[in-house]
């Protein structure tokens, strides 16, 4: 009888099974993976990935992937695969400057009847993408340490963005007018995976966090998985974007925590219990030399944090004049305790205390 | 012979026996269909999680895995595994914990999916012919949307409604035979055809779901002809190996076993797939067969793109053409006279220009849907599956539900009026020994969504399965 009032009608919704947008952030950089290459080679660990792209795809056939490799000095599309024109001898491709999907590729082999036809086109695109990227490193390239990964992770969002409005709008006026209610939630399930290979980059700090900043605004996720290396600012990025952290302690396994830690999307986590990080490394990087600190100075106005005191006390972001106090004086702990007593007795309090500025540091 | 006509893929499947399944699971691409359509997600990530582990887990495991607040979910997940034959759980017993596990079958075939590799052929073996210039995805969509199109003229035809296509362009007699077997029309008394519950319902349906429904009584009917020499389980399984083929390549038939390609000409009927004229040793899927593993949500999704041809099998019918409004009003903007005719089932259509029509629902147009046999729950699902984009787009801003709530009520409302019973058939289970044994059997279809109602005091309840519920006691016993 009572079957109209218990609320079925909310069952009626739009967003029960929107598709997931998954991005993979491939850190490539050659002197990490030459590191690792006894425990697991980079062929290896991206036949890995492969799989893992497979089992994301293979949840709905709305489900999308994107993957980017961080390389040493620039950020590259694996697939879908960004055509040049100059570099049409080295690829199968049809000079097509657009970026599209593989499968309109039409001079690709015929696909193998063994093997689900997306995934064969996946495959071929990210192995002929990496081998021109790594036939394009020069021996300069390799003196870096470090990875781009603030680019890679810009792209990942861009690509995000750009299927989550492609699927939202498909006429832009009407979405124009309307307003934009930042609780709705977002048309597409984005996420991004980091595979991390190498050390934070300090210098990378602000374009890194920016990003992060952002995906956490989208209600992107941003996942990692860490290999080797010490990645600080990726440990922040998981935890701003609410996203998971695995440190792998022994890299051979990739394939494993990428099938269980991270194959549930954000969808998926609603019921889930997640892995989650006990430690974060919260250091920043400073805005002057890029090193990351523990205690820095703050501009009071704009929030640079600067590792020592700018030149002229002049903060170097917005240019404020900063008066830094009585900073580095010796705090009087012990003499100070006297004087309370005897300010108590005589009941006057603050003209005692003749360095009223600097707050001691403790 | 009984068919049921109403009948789904899920329940499809969930009446095959096991065996059946075993030889489902041996080819790749039907167990990568079968993950990809028939799993909740949940469902989907336990499953994935599971595939690369080598030895079975705990189901103690399993529930660390998940949150309190969706151990339902969860149960219903593993209930619908357990149902599809995809995973094992041991026997509780006092020695050792229960333990689950993917069964090997299809644990072997969807990592052989996941990875490549094998010399199984499974999704399609390429044809080496040139391909005709012609034949490109709008021709390949036009084919199947015709095709599609005849099918559903000549269900709705039957209402009166006459399709704005001439008589002689109807389906191929063999599918008209299959109709009229699967008894979404009837022949009346006076010889002409009408349509029958069955038949709303089929039209009422997403495209996605009406592609299955008849493939089912295809299947059904072929299987309950022995001479025909096909075997149900080898055509549901070249059909999942249909659906992972890819949209515009041209594959070939000499490399299909002798009954699959004797399966061809009927498909060819359906609009699932094309053979050219000149060319019968190759064929093309359409997006009918492509599509065949999506939800309708994802039908929608990816009609966005240039792909919006078939959203629903018809031309003005492309996903998302209905808007409705909280006074009833209600807005199509289609020229297809199928998509009109249907609309005209259900609301009392008042104005009609060049690219739109306009009515409103009312309390007699929905009345009068229900004496066709057309039930609320109909309605309401046909308007969500087209709802226009714009629906779709506020609602997702405003954080509502797609269908004004007051409509979507007002509808089950106008039902309720003179259908004041809703029947489930299933199974009463009562005479517990005892209390125990009454509440936990009870709390175990509860958990695994098959519990429509319990009387606690006469020791009662009522499932609507009760095959697991059978397991579960005979395990009871076991253990005592």
């Amino acid at each position: 009888m009572d079957a109209v009032d218990v609320s079925e009608h909310y069952e009626v919704t739009a967003a029960d099974n929107s598709p997931s947008l998954l991005s993979i952030v491939l850190d490539t950089n050659p002197r990490a993976w030459a590191a690792l290459d006894s425990s697991l080679s980079l062929a290896q660990a991206i036949s890995n990935i492969l799989v893992f792209v497979n089992a994301h795809l293979a949840f709905s056939n709305a489900n999308q992937v994107a993957v980017i490799a961080a390389h040493v000095n620039r950020a590259v599309w694996l697939y879908p695969a960004l055509q040049h024109p100059s570099s049409t001898t080295v690829k199968d491709n049809s000079g097509d400057v657009q970026m599209h999907d593989a499968s309109a590729e039409t001079s690709l082999p015929p696909p193998s009847a063994n093997k689900y036809p997306q995934f064969a086109q996946i495959e071929s695109s990210v192995f002929s993408s990496i081998q021109t990227l790594m036939a394009e490193t020069t021996v300069q390239d390799l003196d870096q340490l470090t990875t781009q990964l603030s680019g890679a992770l810009t792209l990942a969002l861009c690509r995000i963005n750009k299927a989550a409005q492609a699927l939202s709008s498909s006429d832009t006026t009407l979405s124009n007018a309307a307003p934009v209610n930042a609780t709705a939630p977002p048309p597409v399930k984005g996420r991004i995976v980091v595979v991390s290979v190498s050390d934070s980059d300090p210098s990378q700090y602000i374009p890194t966090m920016n990003a992060v900043f952002a995906a956490a605004h989208n209600q992107v996720a941003i996942d990692t998985i860490s290999l080797a290396g010490d990645s600080t600012f990726l440990q922040q990025a998981c935890f701003n974007t609410n996203g998971i952290f695995l440190k792998a302690a022994n890299p051979r396994g990739l394939l494993t925590y990428l099938m269980f830690g991270l194959i549930p999307d954000t969808e998926a986590r609603a019921s889930l219990i997640t892995p989650t990080h006990d430690t974060v490394d919260f250091r920043t990087a400073c805005f002057c030399h890029g090193k990351v600190v523990d205690t820095g100075y703050v501009c009071s106005v704009c929030l640079s944090i600067f590792c020592t005191p700018p030149d002229n006390a002049e903060c170097l972001t917005c240019g404020t004049v900063l008066a830094l106090g009585n900073y580095g004086a010796k705090p009087a702990v012990l003499p100070r305790k006297k004087k309370k007593k005897k300010k108590i007795a005589n009941g006057s309090g603050r003209e005692e205390t003749g360095s009223a500025t600097g707050t001691p540091r403790p | 012979m009984s068919i049921n006509p109403s009948l789904s893929l899920a329940e499809y499947l969930e009446r095959l026996p096991g065996t059946t399944f075993k030889k489902l699971y041996q080819q790749p691409s039907t167990t990568f269909a079968i993950f990809r359509r028939m799993l909740p997600h949940l469902a989907k990530t336990f499953v994935m999680r599971m595939l690369f582990l080598p030895h079975p887990m705990t189901l103690a495991d399993l529930d660390a895995w998940v949150k309190p607040e969706a151990k339902r979910k969860k149960d219903q997940s593993l209930s619908i595994l357990r149902s599809l034959h995809i995973v094992q759980i041991s026997a509780p017993s006092k020695e050792k914990p229960q333990e689950i596990q993917l069964m090997s079958n299809f644990k072997r075939s969807l990592r052989l999916a996941l990875t490549g590799g094998g010399n199984h052929n499974s999704f399609g073996v390429p044809s080496s012919l040139m391909v005709p210039p012609e034949i490109d995805l709008p021709f390949l969509d036009r084919y199947a949307r015709k095709k599609w199109e005849d099918v559903l003229h000549f269900v709705v035809s039957s209402v009166g409604y006459k399709s704005s296509l001439g008589e002689g362009s109807g389906p191929n007699k063999g599918v008209k035979e299959l109709l009229i077997a699967g008894q979404l029309v009837d022949r009346r008394p006076n010889g002409s055809l009408g349509i029958t519950q069955a038949g709303f319902t089929f039209l009422l349906q997403e495209a996605n779901a009406q592609v299955w429904t008849l493939l089912l009584l295809w299947l059904e009917v072929l299987g309950n002809n022995k001479s025909s020499g096909l075997d149900p389980v080898d055509m549901l399984s070249f059909l999942f190996m249909l659906a992972s083929l890819e949209l515009g390549r041209a594959y070939d038939t000499n490399a299909l076993t002798e009954e699959r390609r004797n399966m061809l000409p009927s498909l060819v009927d359906f609009g699932l797939i094309y053979i050219p004229q000149h060319k019968r040793s190759m064929f093309f899927p359409t997006r009918l067969a492509t599509t065949l593993t999506s939800g309708g949500n994802s039908l929608r999704t990816i009609s966005e793109g240039s792909l919006g041809l078939l959203g629903g099998g018809g031309t003005g019918e492309q996903a998302g053409s209905v808007v409705i409004e909280t006074n009833y009003r209600l807005y199509a903007y289609t020229q297809s006279a199928l998509q009109i005719a249907v609309l005209a089932l259900f609301a009392k259509l008042n104005m009609r220009f060049p690219d739109m029509v306009a009515g409103r629902l009312s309390r007699a147009s929905i009345r009068q849907a229900i004496n066709f046999g057309i039930t609320a729950d109909q309605i309401i699902s046909y308007l969500s599956a087209h709802a226009h984009e714009q629906m779709h787009r506020t609602a997702a801003l405003t954080n509502k539900p797609v269908l004004p709530p007051t409509v979507v009520d007002q509808i089950r409302l106008w039902q309720l009026e003179n259908e004041r019973m809703k029947t489930t058939s299933g199974f009463l289970f009562r005479d517990f020994t005892d209390d125990k044994d009454y509440l936990d059997t009870a709390r175990f279809s509860e958990e695994i969504g098959v519990l429509v109602w319990r009387n606690d005091n006469t020791r009662m309840f009522f499932a609507n399965k009760h095959e697991q519920i059978k397991d579960f006691l005979k395990s009871r016993k076991k253990a005592e």
